[in-house]
Protein backbone atom coordinates (compact mmCIF):
# COMPACT_ATOMS: atom_id res chain seq x y z
CA UNK A 1 0.00 0.00 0.00
CA UNK A 2 0.89 3.61 -0.58
CA UNK A 3 2.49 5.35 2.20
CA UNK A 4 2.79 8.79 1.02
CA UNK A 5 2.19 12.00 2.88
CA UNK A 6 -1.30 13.27 2.49
CA UNK A 7 -2.19 17.06 1.70
CA UNK A 8 -5.19 18.61 3.97
CA UNK A 9 -7.53 19.60 1.45
CA UNK A 10 -11.04 20.78 1.46
CA UNK A 11 -14.03 18.62 3.36
CA UNK A 12 -16.34 16.52 0.62
CA UNK A 13 -19.81 17.04 1.53
CA UNK A 14 -20.91 12.89 1.43
CA UNK A 15 -23.89 14.07 -0.49
CA UNK A 16 -22.47 14.75 -3.30
CA UNK A 17 -22.15 10.43 -4.12
CA UNK A 18 -26.17 10.58 -4.52
CA UNK A 19 -26.38 13.85 -6.77
CA UNK A 20 -26.38 13.48 -10.54
CA UNK A 21 -23.62 15.72 -11.33
CA UNK A 22 -21.22 12.88 -9.67
CA UNK A 23 -23.18 10.11 -11.30
CA UNK A 24 -22.13 12.11 -14.44
CA UNK A 25 -18.58 13.24 -13.67
CA UNK A 26 -17.24 11.78 -10.86
CA UNK A 27 -13.53 12.46 -11.67
CA UNK A 28 -13.38 15.67 -9.83
CA UNK A 29 -14.41 14.02 -6.59
CA UNK A 30 -12.01 10.92 -7.55
CA UNK A 31 -9.19 13.52 -7.45
CA UNK A 32 -10.07 14.89 -4.13
CA UNK A 33 -10.44 11.62 -2.58
CA UNK A 34 -6.81 10.48 -3.83
CA UNK A 35 -5.07 13.72 -3.05
CA UNK A 36 -6.58 14.35 0.32
CA UNK A 37 -8.99 11.67 1.71
CA UNK A 38 -6.71 8.65 0.57
CA UNK A 39 -9.05 7.10 3.22
CA UNK A 40 -12.24 8.57 3.33
CA UNK A 41 -14.97 7.97 6.37
CA UNK A 42 -18.19 8.66 4.77
CA UNK A 43 -20.15 9.38 7.81
CA UNK A 44 -23.68 10.31 5.71
CA UNK A 45 -23.56 6.36 4.26
CA UNK A 46 -21.38 5.07 7.23
CA UNK A 47 -18.70 3.40 4.74
CA UNK A 48 -15.09 3.57 4.16
CA UNK A 49 -13.89 4.52 0.77
CA UNK A 50 -10.40 3.98 -0.85
CA UNK A 51 -9.42 5.51 -4.53
CA UNK A 52 -5.65 5.39 -4.66
CA UNK A 53 -4.62 2.74 -7.41
CA UNK A 54 -2.20 0.47 -4.88
CA UNK A 55 -4.59 1.03 -2.41
CA UNK A 56 -7.41 -0.50 -4.35
CA UNK A 57 -5.32 -2.85 -5.69
CA UNK A 58 -3.97 -3.80 -2.21
CA UNK A 59 -7.50 -4.58 -0.99
CA UNK A 60 -8.70 -6.20 -3.67
CA UNK A 61 -5.47 -8.98 -2.58
CA UNK A 62 -5.91 -8.90 0.68
CA UNK A 63 -7.75 -11.27 1.72
CA UNK A 64 -7.26 -11.54 5.48
CA UNK A 65 -8.53 -8.00 5.92
CA UNK A 66 -11.38 -7.92 3.78
CA UNK A 67 -14.37 -9.93 2.33
CA UNK A 68 -17.15 -9.31 0.12
CA UNK A 69 -19.67 -12.08 2.00
CA UNK A 70 -22.30 -10.06 3.76
CA UNK A 71 -23.37 -13.60 5.21
CA UNK A 72 -21.40 -15.98 6.75
CA UNK A 73 -20.78 -19.42 4.79
CA UNK A 74 -21.41 -21.35 7.60
CA UNK A 75 -24.28 -19.61 9.05
CA UNK A 76 -28.20 -19.39 9.25
CA UNK A 77 -28.56 -17.44 5.43
CA UNK A 78 -29.99 -19.40 2.86
CA UNK A 79 -27.80 -18.52 0.27
CA UNK A 80 -29.62 -17.24 -2.78
CA UNK A 81 -33.33 -16.50 -1.37
CA UNK A 82 -32.50 -12.88 -1.26
CA UNK A 83 -30.51 -12.46 -4.52
CA UNK A 84 -33.01 -11.95 -8.02
CA UNK A 85 -30.44 -14.03 -9.59
CA UNK A 86 -31.19 -16.91 -6.79
CA UNK A 87 -28.09 -19.37 -5.73
CA UNK A 88 -24.90 -17.26 -7.12
CA UNK A 89 -21.25 -16.83 -6.71
CA UNK A 90 -21.72 -13.46 -5.99
CA UNK A 91 -22.87 -13.44 -2.76
CA UNK A 92 -19.66 -15.35 -1.39
CA UNK A 93 -17.00 -13.92 -0.60
CA UNK A 94 -13.56 -15.74 0.57
CA UNK A 95 -15.17 -18.50 1.05
CA UNK A 96 -14.11 -22.93 0.19
CA UNK A 97 -17.52 -22.56 -1.30
CA UNK A 98 -16.75 -19.74 -3.22
CA UNK A 99 -13.55 -21.58 -4.74
CA UNK A 100 -15.85 -24.50 -5.79
CA UNK A 101 -18.56 -22.81 -7.38
CA UNK A 102 -15.98 -20.75 -9.44
CA UNK A 103 -13.26 -23.50 -10.09
CA UNK A 104 -16.06 -25.67 -11.79
CA UNK A 105 -17.12 -23.22 -14.62
CA UNK A 106 -14.02 -21.00 -14.76
CA UNK A 107 -12.53 -23.33 -17.12
CA UNK A 108 -15.32 -22.81 -19.73
CA UNK A 109 -14.33 -19.30 -20.35
CA UNK A 110 -10.66 -19.09 -21.61
CA UNK A 111 -8.28 -21.15 -23.08
CA UNK A 112 -9.14 -23.75 -25.89
CA UNK A 113 -12.82 -23.60 -24.82
CA UNK A 114 -13.59 -20.20 -25.00
CA UNK A 115 -11.38 -20.75 -28.59
CA UNK A 116 -14.61 -23.20 -29.60
CA UNK A 117 -16.99 -20.27 -29.64
CA UNK A 118 -15.20 -17.41 -31.16
CA UNK A 119 -16.08 -18.39 -35.33
CA UNK A 120 -19.92 -18.20 -33.74
CA UNK A 121 -19.05 -14.76 -32.08
CA UNK A 122 -18.08 -13.76 -35.47
CA UNK A 123 -20.93 -15.18 -37.11
CA UNK A 124 -23.13 -13.79 -34.84
CA UNK A 125 -21.25 -9.97 -34.90
CA UNK A 126 -21.48 -10.26 -38.86
CA UNK A 127 -25.76 -10.85 -38.44
CA UNK A 128 -26.46 -7.74 -35.84
CA UNK A 129 -24.49 -5.94 -38.15
CA UNK A 130 -26.62 -7.11 -41.52
CA UNK A 131 -29.79 -5.75 -39.99
CA UNK A 132 -28.56 -1.96 -39.88
CA UNK A 133 -26.03 -1.90 -42.35
CA UNK A 134 -27.78 -0.50 -45.68
CA UNK A 135 -29.57 1.91 -43.11
CA UNK A 136 -26.91 4.24 -42.89
CA UNK A 137 -27.46 4.73 -39.91
CA UNK A 138 -27.09 2.55 -36.21
CA UNK A 139 -27.96 3.52 -32.78
CA UNK A 140 -25.61 1.44 -31.05
CA UNK A 141 -26.77 0.55 -27.99
CA UNK A 142 -29.93 -1.04 -28.74
CA UNK A 143 -29.37 -2.19 -32.47
CA UNK A 144 -25.91 -3.05 -31.91
CA UNK A 145 -24.33 -3.71 -28.26
CA UNK A 146 -27.43 -5.04 -26.73
CA UNK A 147 -27.89 -7.33 -29.51
CA UNK A 148 -24.50 -9.45 -29.28
CA UNK A 149 -23.50 -10.56 -26.35
CA UNK A 150 -26.91 -11.85 -25.75
CA UNK A 151 -27.12 -13.77 -28.58
CA UNK A 152 -23.58 -15.06 -28.20
CA UNK A 153 -24.81 -16.34 -24.70
CA UNK A 154 -27.49 -18.06 -26.17
CA UNK A 155 -26.10 -19.65 -28.16
CA UNK A 156 -23.17 -20.73 -25.90
CA UNK A 157 -25.66 -22.26 -23.80
CA UNK A 158 -26.96 -24.30 -26.90
CA UNK A 159 -30.64 -23.07 -26.65
CA UNK A 160 -32.19 -23.17 -29.36
CA UNK A 161 -32.23 -20.08 -31.74
CA UNK A 162 -35.41 -19.37 -32.68
CA UNK A 163 -35.99 -18.71 -29.05
CA UNK A 164 -33.46 -16.16 -28.62
CA UNK A 165 -35.58 -13.30 -28.90
CA UNK A 166 -37.36 -14.53 -26.04
CA UNK A 167 -34.09 -15.04 -24.11
CA UNK A 168 -33.27 -10.80 -24.92
CA UNK A 169 -36.50 -10.20 -23.32
CA UNK A 170 -35.94 -12.22 -20.31
CA UNK A 171 -32.29 -10.62 -20.41
CA UNK A 172 -34.00 -7.10 -20.09
CA UNK A 173 -36.45 -7.80 -17.46
CA UNK A 174 -33.39 -9.51 -15.30
CA UNK A 175 -31.20 -6.59 -15.36
CA UNK A 176 -34.47 -3.97 -14.42
CA UNK A 177 -34.36 -5.85 -11.83
CA UNK A 178 -31.77 -5.11 -10.66
CA UNK A 179 -32.58 -1.73 -10.22
CA UNK A 180 -34.82 -0.57 -6.86
CA UNK A 181 -37.92 -0.82 -6.23
CA UNK A 182 -40.86 -3.43 -5.91
CA UNK A 183 -41.76 -2.88 -9.16
CA UNK A 184 -38.37 -3.54 -10.54
CA UNK A 185 -38.08 -6.38 -8.72
CA UNK A 186 -41.10 -7.96 -9.43
CA UNK A 187 -40.15 -7.80 -13.37
CA UNK A 188 -37.10 -9.46 -12.73
CA UNK A 189 -38.47 -11.96 -10.19
CA UNK A 190 -41.05 -13.18 -13.04
CA UNK A 191 -38.31 -13.03 -16.05
CA UNK A 192 -36.34 -15.17 -13.72
CA UNK A 193 -38.75 -17.38 -13.25
CA UNK A 194 -40.08 -18.11 -16.61
CA UNK A 195 -36.38 -18.75 -17.59
CA UNK A 196 -36.32 -20.58 -15.53
CA UNK A 197 -39.25 -22.86 -16.20
CA UNK A 198 -37.72 -22.94 -19.48
CA UNK A 199 -34.16 -24.01 -18.67
CA UNK A 200 -35.30 -26.84 -15.78
CA UNK A 201 -35.91 -29.63 -18.50
CA UNK A 202 -32.70 -28.41 -20.71
CA UNK A 203 -30.64 -28.74 -17.15
CA UNK A 204 -32.02 -32.29 -16.59
CA UNK A 205 -31.68 -33.62 -20.25
CA UNK A 206 -28.26 -32.55 -20.68
CA UNK A 207 -26.97 -33.45 -17.44
CA UNK A 208 -27.62 -36.99 -18.49
CA UNK A 209 -26.90 -36.39 -22.58
CA UNK A 210 -24.22 -33.80 -22.67
CA UNK A 211 -23.20 -32.15 -25.75
CA UNK A 212 -20.59 -29.84 -26.55
CA UNK A 213 -22.95 -26.53 -25.65
CA UNK A 214 -21.73 -24.55 -22.29
CA UNK A 215 -24.93 -25.70 -20.54
CA UNK A 216 -23.91 -29.22 -21.10
CA UNK A 217 -20.19 -28.40 -19.63
CA UNK A 218 -22.15 -26.58 -16.64
CA UNK A 219 -24.00 -29.27 -15.87
CA UNK A 220 -21.51 -31.61 -16.00
CA UNK A 221 -18.23 -30.20 -14.85
CA UNK A 222 -16.53 -31.36 -11.72
CA UNK A 223 -14.35 -30.14 -9.68
CA UNK A 224 -12.53 -32.61 -7.05
CA UNK A 225 -15.71 -34.62 -7.77
CA UNK A 226 -18.48 -32.14 -7.13
CA UNK A 227 -20.67 -30.51 -9.64
CA UNK A 228 -23.38 -27.46 -9.69
CA UNK A 229 -26.78 -28.70 -8.41
CA UNK A 230 -29.59 -28.10 -10.62
CA UNK A 231 -30.24 -24.54 -8.77
CA UNK A 232 -26.68 -23.39 -9.15
CA UNK A 233 -27.07 -23.83 -12.85
CA UNK A 234 -29.75 -22.29 -13.10
CA UNK A 235 -28.05 -19.05 -10.30
CA UNK A 236 -25.29 -19.44 -12.97
CA UNK A 237 -27.29 -18.63 -15.91
CA UNK A 238 -29.32 -15.99 -14.20
CA UNK A 239 -25.79 -14.03 -13.37
CA UNK A 240 -23.99 -14.94 -16.75
CA UNK A 241 -26.53 -12.74 -18.27
CA UNK A 242 -26.10 -9.69 -15.95
CA UNK A 243 -22.08 -10.59 -15.07
CA UNK A 244 -21.65 -11.65 -18.89
CA UNK A 245 -24.31 -10.04 -21.53
CA UNK A 246 -25.21 -6.26 -19.71
CA UNK A 247 -21.43 -5.98 -18.67
CA UNK A 248 -20.19 -6.77 -22.38
CA UNK A 249 -23.00 -4.69 -23.93
CA UNK A 250 -21.86 -1.94 -21.97
CA UNK A 251 -18.36 -2.04 -22.58
CA UNK A 252 -19.06 -2.04 -26.48
CA UNK A 253 -21.07 0.99 -26.23
CA UNK A 254 -18.18 2.66 -24.40
CA UNK A 255 -15.48 2.22 -26.53
CA UNK A 256 -17.36 4.02 -29.18
CA UNK A 257 -18.20 6.04 -27.16
CA UNK A 258 -14.83 7.21 -26.70
CA UNK A 259 -13.87 6.87 -30.00
CA UNK A 260 -16.89 8.98 -31.22
CA UNK A 261 -16.12 11.66 -29.11
CA UNK A 262 -13.48 11.61 -27.15
CA UNK A 263 -11.01 11.20 -29.32
CA UNK A 264 -12.54 11.20 -32.42
CA UNK A 265 -8.63 11.58 -33.75
CA UNK A 266 -7.57 7.88 -33.20
CA UNK A 267 -10.99 6.89 -34.78
CA UNK A 268 -9.25 6.50 -38.31
CA UNK A 269 -6.54 4.21 -36.40
CA UNK A 270 -9.19 1.77 -35.20
CA UNK A 271 -10.87 1.84 -38.26
CA UNK A 272 -7.98 0.72 -40.22
CA UNK A 273 -6.34 -1.81 -37.74
CA UNK A 274 -8.74 -4.61 -36.39
CA UNK A 275 -5.93 -5.42 -33.87
CA UNK A 276 -6.12 -2.15 -32.32
CA UNK A 277 -9.42 -2.69 -30.71
CA UNK A 278 -7.87 -4.96 -27.54
CA UNK A 279 -6.16 -1.73 -26.87
CA UNK A 280 -9.21 0.52 -27.23
CA UNK A 281 -10.97 -2.35 -24.99
CA UNK A 282 -7.98 -1.93 -22.68
CA UNK A 283 -8.21 2.03 -22.58
CA UNK A 284 -11.59 1.86 -21.77
CA UNK A 285 -11.61 -0.06 -18.96
CA UNK A 286 -8.91 1.75 -17.43
CA UNK A 287 -10.45 5.68 -18.75
CA UNK A 288 -14.14 4.84 -17.45
CA UNK A 289 -14.98 1.16 -17.10
CA UNK A 290 -18.22 -0.11 -17.03
CA UNK A 291 -18.22 -0.69 -12.76
CA UNK A 292 -16.31 1.46 -10.88
CA UNK A 293 -17.01 0.23 -7.37
CA UNK A 294 -17.13 -2.67 -5.97
CA UNK A 295 -17.76 -3.40 -1.75
CA UNK A 296 -16.16 -4.97 0.79
CA UNK A 297 -16.42 -5.48 4.37
CA UNK A 298 -13.07 -5.63 7.44
CA UNK A 299 -12.69 -8.26 8.75
CA UNK A 300 -9.93 -6.72 11.02
CA UNK A 301 -8.90 -3.14 11.55
CA UNK A 302 -6.79 -1.91 8.80
CA UNK A 303 -4.55 1.12 9.73
CA UNK A 304 -3.53 3.24 6.55
CA UNK A 305 -2.48 7.12 6.48
CA UNK A 306 -2.39 7.49 10.10
CA UNK A 307 -5.99 6.89 10.31
CA UNK A 308 -7.75 3.49 11.24
CA UNK A 309 -10.86 1.33 9.32
CA UNK A 310 -12.74 -0.62 12.10
CA UNK A 311 -13.36 -3.83 11.90
CA UNK A 312 -16.81 -4.96 10.03
CA UNK A 313 -17.28 -1.62 8.12
CA UNK A 314 -18.13 -1.71 4.90
CA UNK A 315 -15.46 -0.11 1.94
CA UNK A 316 -16.04 0.81 -1.31
CA UNK A 317 -12.78 0.03 -3.54
CA UNK A 318 -13.11 2.76 -5.76
CA UNK A 319 -11.24 1.17 -9.22
CA UNK A 320 -12.66 3.86 -11.50
CA UNK A 321 -11.08 6.17 -9.28
CA UNK A 322 -7.72 3.84 -9.37
CA UNK A 323 -7.52 3.97 -12.72
CA UNK A 324 -7.09 8.13 -12.89
CA UNK A 325 -4.68 7.81 -10.24
CA UNK A 326 -1.25 9.98 -11.56
CA UNK A 327 0.73 7.29 -8.96
CA UNK A 328 0.22 4.87 -11.51
CA UNK A 329 -0.28 6.03 -15.38
CA UNK A 330 0.65 9.60 -17.01
CA UNK A 331 -1.62 11.98 -17.90
CA UNK A 332 -4.58 9.80 -16.46
CA UNK A 333 -7.54 11.80 -17.90
CA UNK A 334 -6.29 11.58 -21.37
CA UNK A 335 -7.88 8.92 -23.04
CA UNK A 336 -5.46 7.29 -25.26
CA UNK A 337 -5.77 3.76 -27.26
CA UNK A 338 -1.75 3.93 -27.68
CA UNK A 339 -0.72 4.85 -24.49
CA UNK A 340 2.39 3.34 -23.51
CA UNK A 341 1.92 2.55 -19.83
CA UNK A 342 -0.59 0.48 -19.86
CA UNK A 343 -0.64 -3.38 -20.36
CA UNK A 344 -2.51 -3.60 -22.84
CA UNK A 345 -2.82 -7.59 -23.36
CA UNK A 346 -5.18 -9.73 -21.96
CA UNK A 347 -5.31 -9.09 -17.84
CA UNK A 348 -4.82 -11.44 -15.57
CA UNK A 349 -6.19 -12.42 -11.55
CA UNK A 350 -2.64 -11.09 -9.85
CA UNK A 351 -3.03 -7.55 -11.56
CA UNK A 352 0.94 -8.05 -12.43
CA UNK A 353 2.51 -7.97 -15.90
CA UNK A 354 5.80 -9.30 -17.19
CA UNK A 355 6.24 -5.76 -19.41
CA UNK A 356 6.45 -3.95 -16.16
CA UNK A 357 3.24 -1.58 -16.90
CA UNK A 358 0.65 -1.25 -15.17
CA UNK A 359 -3.31 -2.94 -15.59
CA UNK A 360 -6.19 -1.52 -15.25
CA UNK A 361 -8.55 -2.43 -12.28
CA UNK A 362 -11.64 -2.71 -14.31
CA UNK A 363 -12.19 -6.44 -14.07
CA UNK A 364 -11.17 -6.40 -10.14
CA UNK A 365 -8.45 -8.28 -8.84
CA UNK A 366 -7.29 -11.42 -6.94
CA UNK A 367 -10.22 -13.54 -5.28
CA UNK A 368 -13.15 -12.38 -7.23
CA UNK A 369 -11.18 -11.29 -10.45
CA UNK A 370 -14.23 -11.27 -13.51
CA UNK A 371 -14.67 -14.74 -14.34
CA UNK A 372 -15.37 -13.86 -18.20
CA UNK A 373 -12.29 -11.55 -18.43
CA UNK A 374 -11.12 -13.68 -21.87
CA UNK A 375 -14.62 -13.61 -23.00
CA UNK A 376 -15.61 -10.16 -22.48
CA UNK A 377 -12.34 -8.63 -24.34
CA UNK A 378 -12.35 -11.26 -27.13
CA UNK A 379 -16.25 -10.79 -27.72
CA UNK A 380 -15.78 -6.73 -27.30
CA UNK A 381 -12.91 -6.35 -30.09
CA UNK A 382 -14.46 -8.74 -32.55
CA UNK A 383 -18.13 -7.44 -32.29
CA UNK A 384 -16.52 -4.28 -32.44
CA UNK A 385 -13.71 -4.75 -35.21
CA UNK A 386 -16.48 -6.71 -37.40
CA UNK A 387 -18.50 -3.31 -37.02
CA UNK A 388 -15.44 -0.86 -38.06
CA UNK A 389 -14.78 -2.72 -41.28
CA UNK A 390 -18.41 -2.37 -42.70
CA UNK A 391 -19.03 1.24 -42.10
CA UNK A 392 -18.09 3.93 -44.30
CA UNK A 393 -16.62 7.13 -43.14
CA UNK A 394 -18.55 6.56 -39.34
CA UNK A 395 -19.50 9.68 -37.51
CA UNK A 396 -21.91 10.88 -34.50
CA UNK A 397 -25.22 12.16 -35.84
CA UNK A 398 -25.44 15.10 -32.90
CA UNK A 399 -21.98 16.75 -32.74
CA UNK A 400 -22.98 17.27 -29.06
CA UNK A 401 -23.58 14.57 -26.50
CA UNK A 402 -25.12 14.37 -22.91
CA UNK A 403 -22.70 12.04 -22.06
CA UNK A 404 -22.18 8.57 -20.12
CA UNK A 405 -23.17 8.21 -16.59
CA UNK A 406 -23.94 5.87 -14.04
CA UNK A 407 -26.81 4.79 -12.29
CA UNK A 408 -26.63 5.30 -8.64
CA UNK A 409 -23.84 3.69 -6.83
CA UNK A 410 -26.38 1.69 -4.89
CA UNK A 411 -28.03 0.01 -7.71
CA UNK A 412 -25.40 -1.79 -8.56
CA UNK A 413 -25.64 -0.07 -12.05
CA UNK A 414 -23.22 -0.26 -15.06
CA UNK A 415 -21.95 3.19 -16.69
CA UNK A 416 -23.15 4.09 -20.22
CA UNK A 417 -24.51 6.59 -22.69
CA UNK A 418 -27.92 5.99 -22.81
CA UNK A 419 -28.46 6.58 -26.59
CA UNK A 420 -25.85 6.47 -29.24
CA UNK A 421 -26.19 7.26 -32.65
CA UNK A 422 -23.21 6.66 -35.41
CA UNK A 423 -24.00 7.37 -39.48
CA UNK A 424 -21.98 6.55 -42.25
CA UNK A 425 -22.16 5.92 -46.02
CA UNK A 426 -23.75 3.31 -47.59
CA UNK B 1 7.43 -34.44 -4.13
CA UNK B 2 8.36 -30.92 -4.59
CA UNK B 3 6.00 -28.40 -6.48
CA UNK B 4 8.40 -26.42 -9.14
CA UNK B 5 7.78 -23.21 -10.57
CA UNK B 6 9.22 -22.00 -14.11
CA UNK B 7 9.17 -18.59 -14.20
CA UNK B 8 10.46 -18.21 -17.56
CA UNK B 9 6.91 -19.72 -18.94
CA UNK B 10 4.74 -18.37 -15.86
CA UNK B 11 3.12 -15.43 -16.61
CA UNK B 12 1.30 -14.21 -13.03
CA UNK B 13 -2.43 -15.31 -13.93
CA UNK B 14 -2.81 -15.97 -10.65
CA UNK B 15 -4.66 -19.30 -10.52
CA UNK B 16 -2.18 -20.87 -8.21
CA UNK B 17 -2.02 -18.78 -5.48
CA UNK B 18 -5.89 -17.80 -5.57
CA UNK B 19 -6.55 -21.01 -5.36
CA UNK B 20 -4.81 -22.51 -3.16
CA UNK B 21 -3.64 -20.36 -0.61
CA UNK B 22 -2.11 -23.41 1.46
CA UNK B 23 0.73 -24.35 -1.44
CA UNK B 24 1.58 -20.88 -2.58
CA UNK B 25 1.73 -17.09 -2.05
CA UNK B 26 2.10 -14.17 -4.73
CA UNK B 27 5.68 -12.20 -4.26
CA UNK B 28 6.22 -8.72 -4.10
CA UNK B 29 6.51 -9.73 -8.54
CA UNK B 30 3.32 -11.30 -9.00
CA UNK B 31 4.14 -14.95 -9.11
CA UNK B 32 4.01 -17.72 -6.88
CA UNK B 33 5.72 -18.28 -4.30
CA UNK B 34 5.74 -22.06 -2.73
CA UNK B 35 5.09 -21.99 0.71
CA UNK B 36 4.24 -25.58 1.47
CA UNK B 37 6.44 -28.58 0.56
CA UNK B 38 5.83 -31.50 2.76
CA UNK B 39 2.67 -32.31 0.93
CA UNK B 40 0.32 -35.19 2.23
CA UNK B 41 -2.35 -37.05 0.57
CA UNK B 42 -4.42 -34.00 0.51
CA UNK B 43 -2.04 -31.24 -0.42
CA UNK B 44 -0.72 -33.15 -3.20
CA UNK B 45 -4.06 -33.89 -4.36
CA UNK B 46 -4.22 -29.76 -4.50
CA UNK B 47 -0.74 -29.71 -6.07
CA UNK B 48 -1.73 -31.72 -9.16
CA UNK B 49 -4.93 -29.48 -9.53
CA UNK B 50 -2.69 -26.48 -9.58
CA UNK B 51 -0.85 -27.93 -11.92
CA UNK B 52 -3.21 -29.20 -14.10
CA UNK B 53 -5.06 -25.65 -13.92
CA UNK B 54 -1.85 -23.20 -14.77
CA UNK B 55 -2.49 -21.86 -18.10
CA UNK B 56 1.05 -21.59 -18.83
CA UNK B 57 2.38 -25.25 -18.13
CA UNK B 58 4.84 -23.34 -15.60
CA UNK B 59 4.18 -25.49 -12.60
CA UNK B 60 5.53 -29.29 -12.13
CA UNK B 61 6.09 -31.86 -9.58
CA UNK B 62 8.86 -33.33 -8.95
CA UNK B 63 9.70 -36.45 -7.10
C1 LIG C 1 -16.45 -5.84 -19.96
C2 LIG C 1 -17.23 -6.68 -19.38
C3 LIG C 1 -17.10 -7.04 -17.91
C4 LIG C 1 -16.79 -6.24 -16.84
C5 LIG C 1 -16.53 -4.74 -16.84
C6 LIG C 1 -16.77 -7.10 -15.67
C7 LIG C 1 -16.45 -6.65 -14.40
C8 LIG C 1 -16.29 -7.48 -13.29
C9 LIG C 1 -15.76 -7.07 -12.01
C10 LIG C 1 -15.29 -5.67 -11.66
C11 LIG C 1 -15.77 -8.17 -11.20
C12 LIG C 1 -15.21 -8.22 -9.77
C13 LIG C 1 -16.25 -8.41 -8.71
C14 LIG C 1 -15.64 -8.30 -7.32
O1 LIG C 1 -14.48 -7.91 -7.17
O2 LIG C 1 -16.35 -8.58 -6.35
C15 LIG C 1 -16.33 -9.26 -11.97
C16 LIG C 1 -16.58 -10.53 -11.48
C17 LIG C 1 -17.22 -11.52 -12.20
N1 LIG C 1 -17.48 -11.51 -13.56
FE1 LIG C 1 -17.19 -9.99 -14.83
N2 LIG C 1 -17.09 -8.37 -16.05
C18 LIG C 1 -17.30 -8.39 -17.41
C19 LIG C 1 -17.62 -9.48 -18.19
C20 LIG C 1 -17.94 -10.74 -17.70
C21 LIG C 1 -18.32 -11.88 -18.52
C22 LIG C 1 -18.39 -11.91 -20.03
C23 LIG C 1 -18.62 -12.88 -17.65
C24 LIG C 1 -19.10 -14.24 -18.06
C25 LIG C 1 -18.47 -15.33 -17.93
C26 LIG C 1 -18.37 -12.40 -16.29
C27 LIG C 1 -18.56 -13.12 -15.12
C28 LIG C 1 -18.13 -12.71 -13.87
C29 LIG C 1 -18.29 -13.52 -12.67
C30 LIG C 1 -18.93 -14.89 -12.57
C31 LIG C 1 -17.71 -12.77 -11.62
C32 LIG C 1 -17.61 -13.17 -10.15
C33 LIG C 1 -16.29 -13.82 -9.89
C34 LIG C 1 -16.07 -14.18 -8.44
O3 LIG C 1 -16.79 -13.71 -7.58
O4 LIG C 1 -15.16 -14.97 -8.18
N3 LIG C 1 -17.96 -11.09 -16.37
N4 LIG C 1 -16.62 -8.82 -13.25
S1 LIG D 1 -1.03 -20.65 -12.39
FE1 LIG D 1 0.81 -20.87 -13.65
S2 LIG D 1 0.93 -18.97 -14.86
FE2 LIG D 1 -0.50 -18.64 -13.19
S3 LIG D 1 0.75 -17.70 -11.57
FE3 LIG D 1 0.66 -19.89 -11.16
S4 LIG D 1 2.47 -20.69 -12.18
FE4 LIG D 1 2.16 -18.66 -13.01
Amino acid sequence: MSEETVELGPEIDPRIFDSKEFQKDPFPIYKQLRDHHPIYHDRFHNRWILSRYWDVDGAFQDNGSYDRAMYKADGPYDFGSRHVFGPNILEYGNSDEHRRLRNIVAGQFVGQKLQDFIPMIHQISEEVIDRFIDSGEVEIISQFASQVPIRVISNMLGLPREDEDTFVTWYQDLIAGLGFGGEHLMRGLNARNEMWDYIDPLIKKRSVDPGEDLLSRICTAEIAGSRMSSDEVKGFVALLLAAGGDTTEKAIANMWYHLMYTRPDQMELALSNPDIWENVFAEMMRFDPVVHAQFRYTTREIPLYNDVIPERAGVILYLGAGNRDERAFKNPDTFDILRDDLHMGRENRSGRYKDGKNGHLGFGIGQHFCMGYAMARQESAIACSKLAARVKKPRPKNMVHPGISSPSIDSGGFRSPEELIMEFDK
Amino acid sequence: MKVLVDKEKCFMSGECYYNHPELFRMDDDGYPEVIENRLDQDLLRHAEEAVQVCPAGALKLEK
